[in-house]
């Protein structure tokens, strides 16, 4: 009775500080933008807040969410803790998708958006079916391929890389990889926002059967599970949620490894509301570090500094908090 | 022997690619009983247990109450046999009370959560095997023996016919193992399934099982009803798996007859 209590009052506090990160990062940037100016009607200060500030904040919130929940959902069905995107090549092939849109086709934002997409689910599909082909399904062997594509996937991209002009399209490739919020626009937004979303939900409703599949598996099987098929339904909703977030923002890293961890070691257990802590505390991380990202110096930094920067030292304060506790 | 049987086996045989490791077995099972596997390691326990399971390939069939194992589904076949693994494969903290409830999943649809009348049962499960108040503790701190415990309410709860389980003595100490064995017979025989179980301790399932099959190399070598068959030819039934041993009979404290196994080699 006392820890559900006490969980509840974490979700509360932990929607509460997002909440706070979303005003606040929809009024820090470039352009001021006031409170009073917005309802005045301002007309420059309602289209920056309309087509960029919201757009952009929107983004943040749901991308964290997005890698929380997914990374707590690879965790659990890898039964792995350093699971993450990249156990399954969705980076690596996003990141290959995109630099090949930067080099061969318009290098545009949809251009990069759409082949870095394509390119994380292409990552996928050849792991996935590798897999299915494979004498052994289990875990491992999706482990493995994954590793496999994962590290062609890189190669692709290094030899991109190689090819691509120094000055222009390898500078593009890099800050790409390196993830940024910036130039996310309204009109960016539709499609991965209700992909995302749509995929999110279908995982909480189905979060019973992930735990099932954290069991192993000839007792799941008879528990009544069917393991194959299950598996390769969630791991491609939670593929489908970061591929569609990735493919807008660029690779961000350390967020989907982290707010799983942050989760558990707040509520200690793997219920459905670890997986909701582990969406707010991916959403509070991100938006907060792309409210630093663009406002510590004059110029844009790449937003996964910062997660990595915010991230870390709260998990090693959770980390010593718990001995603490356990004495 | 009495009642009809409502499990049997017939012909079960299987391998590992070119190696076949359990050839042609048959038994059958009657309800309110315990049914012990014994044999060496190797002998093709866990694989006679799998291929009954039907989590891996094999030839002949298992008929459950008339019905055949091979051709249910998934989630069929889950409504009606209960399986308590060797050790438990949940490595996530989890609370007690939600490893139970996994027992509801076969009755349950896809994106269904547990109601509050199936929370109740169990936590009337876990009173009944005496781990209430465990509720809410996390699986993952409990000792082996609480595991196989917090397993066996996740059986009562599953209203299956057929409980199959795979070594349940082999982590667990002297006084926990003789716990487990009777709450399974109370619960066999409460409800009415037949009980299989590979066993490593043959003076455990002497005592607690109505049936012995001993396997060797993959065959069946032996049926064994230690109620009804004499002290020798159990004896040299025993010898034939374990080697040089003595079955011996001797008196409890309580004055209760007690089968125990000496190893002479």
């Amino acid at each position: 009775m006392k820890k559900s209590s006490k969980i509840k009052n974490i979700i509360f506090l932990m929607t509460l500080v997002l909440l706070v990160e979303l005003v606040l990062s929809l009024f820090v940037g470039k352009y001021p933008l006031s409170f009073e100016g917005l309802l005045a009607g301002e007309e420059q200060a309602m289209r920056v807040f309309m087509t960029l500030r919201l757009p952009r904040t929107c983004m943040a919130v749901l991308a964290g969410f997005g890698l929380g929940v997914a990374g707590m959902v690879y965790q659990t069905v890898f039964r792995n803790p350093l699971a993450s995107p990249d156990i399954i090549g969705v980076s690596s092939g996003a990141s290959a998708g995109a630099a090949f849109a930067i080099l061969f086709l318009t290098g545009s934002a949809f251009a990069v958006m759409g082949s870095a997409f394509l390119g994380s689910m292409i990552a996928v599909a050849l792991v996935l079916a590798l897999t299915s082909i494979a004498p052994e399904k289990g875990n491992a062997s999706i482990v493995l391929a994954g590793i496999a594509i994962h590290s062609l996937a890189q190669t692709i991209l290094m030899v991109l890389k190689l090819s691509a002009d120094p000055e222009k399209e390898l500078a593009s490739i890099e800050y790409w990889i390196m993830g940024s919020l910036n130039g996310i626009t309204l009109d960016k937004l539709p499609v991965p926002v209700v992909l995302s979303v749509l995929c999110m939900i279908a995982l909480f409703l189905l979060h019973r059967q992930v735990l099932l599949l954290s069991v192993e598996e000839s007792e799941a099987a008879l528990l009544g599970g069917s393991v194959e098929k299950m598996r390769l339904c969630i791991l491609l909703l939670a593929t489908l949620v970061v591929a569609a977030t990735v493919s807008v923002t660029g690779i961000i890293s350390f967020v989907g490894l982290l707010a799983p961890h942050c989760a558990r070691l707040l509520t200690k257990d793997n219920r459905i509301h670890s997986l909701w802590l582990s969406g707010l505390l991916g959403g509070s991380i991100l938006c907060m570090a792309d409210i630093l990202a663009r406002s510590v110096v004059a110029s844009e930094l790449p937003v996964s500094v910062f997660t990595s920067l915010l991230g870390a030292p709260f998990l090693i304060w959770l980390l010593l908090r718990r001995r603490d506790e356990n004495v | 022997m009495s009642e009809k049987p409502i499990f049997s086996a017939e012909h079960i045989s299987a391998g590992y690619g070119r190696k076949a490791v359990i050839h042609d077995i048959s038994f059958s099972l009657e309800p309110c009983t315990l049914t012990a596997l014994i044999g060496a390691n190797g002998s093709g326990k866990t694989t006679l247990m799998k291929c009954i399971a039907n989590q891996l390939s094999h030839g002949g069939k298992s008929i459950l109450l008339g019905e055949c194992l091979e051709d249910m589904s998934v989630k069929e076949l889950a409504r009606k046999v209960s399986y308590i693994p060797q050790k438990s494969g949940i490595k996530i903290s989890l609370p007690v009370l939600d490893v139970v409830m996994m027992g509801f999943n076969p009755v349950m649809k896809l994106m269904q959560r547990p109601s509050r009348e199936q929370e109740n049962r169990a936590k009337a499960a876990l009173a009944t095997i005496g781990l209430g108040g465990y509720e809410n503790i996390d699986y993952l701190t409990l000792s082996e023996g609480q595991k196989q415990l917090v397993f066996l309410a996740r059986t009562l709860i599953e209203d299956t016919s057929l409980l199959l389980l795979d070594e349940p003595d082999s982590a667990l100490d002297l006084q926990n193992r003789y716990q487990i064995m009777k709450h399974l017979k109370e619960m066999v025989a409460e409800r009415e399934q037949a009980g299989l179980l590979c066993l490593h301790d043959p003076i455990l399932a002497l005592r607690f099982c109505e049936q012995l099959i001993l396997l060797k190399d993959g065959c069946c070598v032996g049926v064994l009803h230690p109620a009804e068959d004499s002290l020798e030819k159990m004896e040299v039934a025993l010898q034939e798996i374990y080697g040089d041993i003595s079955l011996i009979e001797c008196t409890g404290k309580n004055g209760m007859r007690h089968l125990t196994v000496l190893w002479e080699g």
